[in-house]
């Protein structure tokens, strides 16, 4: 059994998810950028897309950054974000 | 190898196959007071962390206008590919340049724009509200101006002892010049969201912000307005809040630019307005409504503009083209500037990096 839990370790470190959150007072291409900066500094995080047209942030980040984290990051730019999907990626 | 460089060589808006006019009989009618000329240098270099992403840039040129001609339009770029566009749905004009490698962005844009004093003639007005078609699409509404709900509710309540057309325009003025006030703290010329201004009450803002929401409770009573992004060239008659210069008219103007509005009226055309500087004058001067300079400029500025500025487009809510990674763009008065989907900061004209000079023949 440990043998097996140390075969999945490097795995579990490494496990990805993705996390789509919804910023729906986005108004302006600037905002994007704004949003997308403050998801980009959790640490954590790999890669994020904001799109306008969509008012959505998606993010691919490490396992295990929970969703407040993520929440309060959108609010330091003046917004609320929800959480709208979140799942494992698989490598 | 180096890349290609791009020269055009005195290339007249008007004349160019891409660049249209968009003068509309009634414009053209306007008479016409004043004169100035302005040389106009717009220089960039764009800075951004991701240098070899592909950057796009997207500048809004003058309009051809009755109020203002173009010359002597001349760009030199080391982009990969650049040209001059007014497809989108406002004929928004559009100087684009992309660089599909790394290196240095650079760009410079020049031309002469000639401006007359406009001075509406309020006496033709009708009661009239059949519009021509081009006019009436001034009556939508759009993502930052919307027409119905509270905005709605309280243009009705400001005009209801309006009859007229132009008695609304008159009412709804003297509203937003008594109501709004310039906030100083607000980024640029504002984001310009009548909606949420109106909803949560907001009444502080910048010179888009305060544009918006008259055009919006026009809007929503039947009358066709719209705001005009631009920028101030030069010195004004009345104070340095509407515009200045050195004693040889030289303008440094980068973060100039400057939202005017513009309602319609059958018999009169379209009407110049500029609300914003209204507020602007009573901060900057530290005056109140009852000052005599503020009685002046808030008469002035209800069917007159004072030609040392001039302006871009009156689009909104609108796709630039090429087709940007974010859309849609909630105004156009600011180059725009994307590297991969990633919006540079066009409030941030240091960083972006843009300048802008304006040289007034005196």
């Amino acid at each position: 059994m440990k043998k097996w839990l140390i075969l999945l370790l490097p795995l579990m470190l490494f496990a990805k998810e993705e996390v789509v959150i919804k910023v729906a007072e986005m108004h302006c291409p600037m905002c994007t950028t704004a949003v997308k900066k403050a998801l980009k500094s959790v640490e954590g995080v790999e890669n994020t897309k904001v799109t306008l047209e969509t008012k959505l942030a998606v993010v691919t980040a490490k396992d295990g950054i929970d969703d407040k984290t993520f929440l309060e990051a959108v609010k330091t730019t003046g917004y609320e974000g929800v959480i709208v999907t979140r799942h494992h990626l698989k490598d | 190898m180096q890349r290609r460089v791009f020269m055009k060589g005195c290339i007249a808006l008007g004349a160019s196959s891409v660049i249209l006019p968009q003068v509309s009989i009634l414009e053209a009618s306007e008479p016409k007071g004043k004169t100035r000329i302005f040389f106009v240098k717009n220089s960039y270099n764009l800075k951004h962390e991701n240098k070899n992403g592909l950057t796009k840039l997207w500048v809004p040129l003058p309009q051809e206008t009755s109020y203002q001609k173009v010359s002597d339009f001349k760009f030199s770029s080391n982009a990969t590919n650049a040209y001059v566009t007014d497809k989108n749905s406002y004929k928004a004009r559009t100087l684009y340049a992309e660089w599909k490698n790394g290196g240095e962005k650079l760009l410079e844009v020049t031309y002469t724009i000639t401006t007359y004093e406009r001075n509406a003639d309020l006496s033709k007005a009708t009661a009239s509200t059949k519009y021509p078609k081009d006019v009436a699409h001034y009556l939508k509404p759009t993502a930052h101006i919307p027409t119905s709900g509270k905005v709605k509710e309280l243009a009705l309540k400001i005009t209801e002892n309006s009859k007229t057309p132009l008695d609304k325009a008159k009412a709804i003025y003297a509203w937003v010049t008594e109501n709004m006030y310039r906030d100083n703290a607000v980024v640029g010329c504002g984001v310009g969201d009548a909606g949420k201004a109106i909803e949560q009450n907001i009444m502080g803002g910048k010179c888009t912000d305060i544009s918006s929401v008259f055009v919006a409770l026009l809007r929503s009573v039947g009358v066709p307005a719209r705001e005009i992004f631009g920028i101030r060239l030069g010195s004004s008659r009345y104070s340095k809040a509407c515009g200045s210069s050195d004693e040889k008219g030289l303008a440094k103007i980068t973060g100039g630019e400057h939202c005017r509005a513009e309602f319609y009226l059958d018999g009169a055309g379209w009407v110049p307005c500029d609300p914003a500087d209204v507020a602007k004058v009573i901060l900057t001067e530290k005056m109140t409504l009852n000052d005599p300079l503020v009685k002046e400029v808030r008469e002035y500025f209800f069917g007159n503009w004072e030609m040392n500025w001039m302006g871009y487009n009156t689009a909104r809510d609108f796709v630039l083209t090429p087709t940007p990674a974010q859309k849609p763009l909630n105004m156009f008065g600011y180059p725009y500037a994307e590297v991969e989907d990633e919006v540079l900061d066009y409030y941030a004209p240091a960083a972006f990096a843009y300048s802008f000079i304006s040289q007034e023949k005196l």
